[in-house]
């Protein structure tokens, strides 16, 4: 059952596949140690900007637009709490707690992210 | 095959493609990324590219998405995303049955077409939300995708069986 061209296509697969959780592992292991900075951006501009590790009681953001999303933080962690999307994507990718973690809300054009922010003091002066 | 019949068995694939959507719709997949589902109406997409060719298979997954855009909501986001994904995996398979049947198997098509189908997603999400950052889910969808797509190549290749000996399409 399995041609000849099929072992090409697989090959292109696995590199594919390979290729994608390396770049990925990169991208989530530089800048480790790094405060963690929740991004709320909507229509391509960032709304909100909040240092997760630092919240202590959770608060909800609302997001209104086409269509409204509320997004909980709590320490350590965010994510969509509720929108009244319909295909409600953003809602079931639960909770983000890692650098590079992200939620899209497409048909709101809303997406979360967690960034990492480098504790290296930049200039120090007396 | 005459004109009446043809456009009457592509509307009949388009039902089928988009009941198949609403089903997938209902079935909950456990998954720690957004993006993840079965692609069962690619089973369509690729019997329609056997029976019939790329032309007609692009009308197909074009009228399921505006179809299912209006029926399932999300505007235009969500049509523009379905379709990017639809069209792209739609030109690789066809691209690839075309080349040969005796090179690629309907299962290798099927995986091929369910990759295609990832990255074009992915792309036009990246390019709509202006961040490469969307990419990070792209390793699960991918494996997950080449999973589902041997399932769906081989559901593809049993309803190919069984349509030839309908005869429908003669």
């Amino acid at each position: 059952m399995l041609k000849k061209g099929d072992l090409i296509i697989l090959g292109f697969a696995i590199i594919l596949i390979a290729a994608s959780f390396i770049g990925v592992s990169i991208y989530k292991s530089s800048g480790e140690n790094a405060r963690k900075i929740a991004v709320i951006i909507k229509d391509n501009q960032e709304i909100k900007r909040i240092d997760i590790d630092a919240v202590s009681e959770p608060m909800e953001i609302t997001v209104l637009g086409e269509y409204n999303d509320i997004v909980l933080v709590e320490k350590g962690r965010i994510r969509f709490k509720e929108a009244d999307c319909p295909d409600k994507v953003c809602v079931n990718t639960g909770w983000l707690t890692e650098k590079g973690d992200m939620a899209v809300c497409l048909p709101n054009k809303t997406m979360i992210k967690i960034e990492g922010q480098s504790d290296d003091v930049d200039i120090v002066t007396y | 095959m005459n004109k009446v019949k043809k456009t009457i068995l592509l509307g009949v694939f388009v039902s089928q493609a988009l009941i198949l959507s609403i089903i997938e719709s209902w079935i909950p997949i456990p998954a720690p990324v957004p993006g993840v589902k079965l692609g069962l109406a690619n089973i369509i997409t690729i019997i329609t590219i056997m029976f019939f060719g790329f032309r007609e298979a692009i009308s197909v997954v074009f009228v399921r998405c505006v179809l299912s855009s209006i029926f399932g909501g999300g505007g235009w986001m969500l049509f523009l995303f379905s379709i990017s994904g639809g069209v792209l995996s739609t030109v690789v398979m066809s691209v690839l049955y075309k080349s040969g049947r005796n090179k690629f198997s309907i299962t290798g098509i099927s995986i091929a077409g369910a990759i295609a189908h990832n990255i074009g997603q992915i792309l036009v999400a990246a390019f709509f939300m202006k961040d490469l950052a969307v990419a990070v889910v792209l390793p699960v969808l991918l494996v997950s995708g080449s999973i589902m797509g041997f399932f769906v190549g081989l559901v593809s290749g049993f309803l190919e069986g069984a349509l030839r000996r309908t005869r429908i399409f003669d």
